[in-house]
């Protein structure tokens, strides 16, 4: 039986506890985020600071015994400033050296050794200055550009912020057909890099690289701009001259039902009001 | 948990988007580390046992950053001096040709499009400026900025031969042909103590093609130790004339050397 199958059979009966995307303003996100967040979090990212073993099995040497491998990831630290970086998938690991065998373990953190660099977008034909470890540049050689680079890796192995919102502004300027780079240039470029548009749609792109609290933001935002805000004094008024109408009164008849229309010129406010100019002098 | 869902993403997912290792070979730029003590096994298909203290005891297997990096190869969009010419594949280590080469623009990576694309500009010689190797422009400017000291007998008479500017060449660690030097058509000759600390040009020809004047001062030297003229230290400083005034066309194209700057009071 193939382990999904064993999770799914293993899952029955038991509550489902609301994910992110069950409550509050995560509820409200496009399935073209979650399809992102996917592929940023829920995805195993390329093993960087282990080596992982390969085959389902393996016989121990002296006993002969058969055991399943079973590769757990190192755990790895992720700073605040990271998401203002590029570090190639690298992290910070907390763990301990057992620097002698009489000595007790000391912690120790594996650091990447950060520097600042250059890099350079062919799409949008722009030079960053951005703090990057070496195995990003040597990533970006080895991918033949920053840009392949980009677009070939998947968001989990991109981690931070910073590359995930590069990538988003190429595939937008790659989807509006690079408008940035001179015309002799532009074919070229969109030869290029354009069959990396295929894996995604229109929706998908625009929704890339945005962390949870960022796509929250913004839908909020969206949600906020759509919504046109009456006031309720012109709500309680509307209603106030449908009940008199209801009641066959003759003045409410001429009135309008718009606040705008009506004739709040003649207000008992403006009537009192010193500054206000006289209709009928 | 983590893997599990790996699994499920990773197969909805569109070919791009895999995260399978991205080159045949894997490129690990920081700490390998690995564990000194196993995780336990899991059961198939279950969340794995949380890790122990001793599981997060790490040694180290190798630091990449300290190891030396392989030649990437590039091909040149325009030529670059002690290197290549233009539409040529060159070899270089990969800091040197990211910061100095690619990010400038000197340089694009040898993908398979880029050498099908510049294939046809390396032939097409009329294109470019070709020279005979790599190195002849810098040899060309080395040359050039040189001024070479012909030491000459103070006593027998002689006119400057080829081989007279080959030995001085090989006395500042040049190794010039003789058939290289084309000496100027008006002769030399001496000894002429009022041509002392002159100068006059000689020619080097590279490869049999590029040509170069080379500024060469003239001095004399006897073996008599009470003969010897007084030694003038770094003669190349100090101001000085042509051998005759046909040479001075020719000698002031020459770049020079620093000079000491004439004081006038």
């Amino acid at each position: 039986m193939s382990s999904n199958a064993i999770k799914s059979i293993k899952s029955l009966g038991v509550f489902q506890k609301p994910t992110i995307f069950d409550k509050g303003p995560g509820a409200l996100l496009p399935a073209a985020y979650k399809k992102f967040y996917k592929e940023w979090r829920s995805t195993e990212p390329s093993a960087v600071h282990y080596i992982p073993e390969q085959g389902k099995w393996k016989r121990d040497e002296v006993t002969g015994e058969v055991n399943p491998v079973q590769n757990i990831p190192v755990p790895l630290f992720y700073p605040k400033e990271h998401n203002s970086h590029f570090w190639g998938g690298e992290g910070v690991v907390q763990g301990f050296q057992a620097r002698s065998r009489n000595t007790r373990r000391v912690p120790h953190f594996w650091v990447p050794v950060l520097k600042r660099s250059v890099v350079h977008s062919e799409v949008l034909n722009e030079y960053f200055s951005i703090i990057v470890t070496e195995r990003t540049i040597r990533l970006i050689n080895a991918n033949y550009g920053f840009d392949h680079y980009l677009l070939k890796t998947p968001a989990c192995d991109l981690k931070s912020l910073l590359p995930l919102g590069l990538k988003r502004k190429i595939l937008k300027e790659l989807e509006a057909g690079c408008p940035n780079v001179n015309e002799e240039k532009r074919q070229e470029i969109l030869q290029k890099y354009g069959k990396y548009l295929e894996a995604y749609t229109s929706e998908e792109i625009d929704w890339y690289g945005y962390s949870f609290s960022e796509a929250c933001r913004r839908i909020e935002k969206q949600m906020e701009e759509q919504q046109t805000v009456v006031p309720l004094k012109h709500v309680y008024r509307s209603q106030l001259i449908d009940k008199l109408r209801a009641a066959n009164i003759e003045e409410a008849m001429d009135e309008s039902l718009k606040s705008s229309e009506s004739g709040l010129a003649n207000s008992w406010l403006q009537k009192i009001n010193p500054f206000a100019k006289k209709s009928n002098p | 948990m983590c893997t599990n869902i790996a699994k499920i993403v990773s197969k909805s997912l569109t070919p791009f988007m895999t995260v399978n290792p991205l080159l045949h070979q894997q490129i690990r730029t920081t700490f390998i580390l690995k564990r000194k003590f196993a995780p336990q096994l899991h059961k198939k298909g279950d969340v794995p046992k949380p890790l122990r203290s001793r599981h997060y005891i790490y040694e180290l297997v190798e630091d990449t950053a300290i190891q030396k990096q392989e030649d990437i190869k590039v091909i040149l969009t325009t030529s670059v001096e002690g290197l290549g010419n233009f539409g040529e594949t060159v070899s270089v280590k990969p800091r040197y040709a990211y910061n100095h080469l690619l990010l400038p623009g000197l340089a694009v990576y040898a993908t398979p499009e880029n050498v099908e694309k510049y294939k046809e500009y390396a032939i097409d010689a009329t294109k470019v400026q070709k020279y005979s190797s790599p190195n002849a422009l810098f040899m060309m400017k080395i040359l050039s900025s040189v001024t070479l000291s012909v030491v000459m007998n103070k006593d027998n008479a002689w006119t400057i031969q080829p081989w007279h500017i080959k030995v001085s060449f090989r006395k500042c660690g040049y190794m010039v042909p003789e058939d290289a030097i084309t000496l100027p058509e008006i002769p030399i000759k001496g000894p002429n103590l009022d041509l002392e600390n002159k100068e006059f040009f000689v020619t080097v020809t590279m490869n049999k093609t590029e040509k170069v004047n080379v500024r060469c001062r003239l001095h004399h030297w006897s073996t008599d130790i009470v003969e010897r003229l007084p030694f003038a230290e770094k003669f190349w400083e100090q101001p000085s004339e042509a051998v005759c005034p046909e040479f001075e066309d020719v000698l002031v194209q020459i770049p020079k050397k620093r000079q000491i700057p004439v004081t006038t009071v």
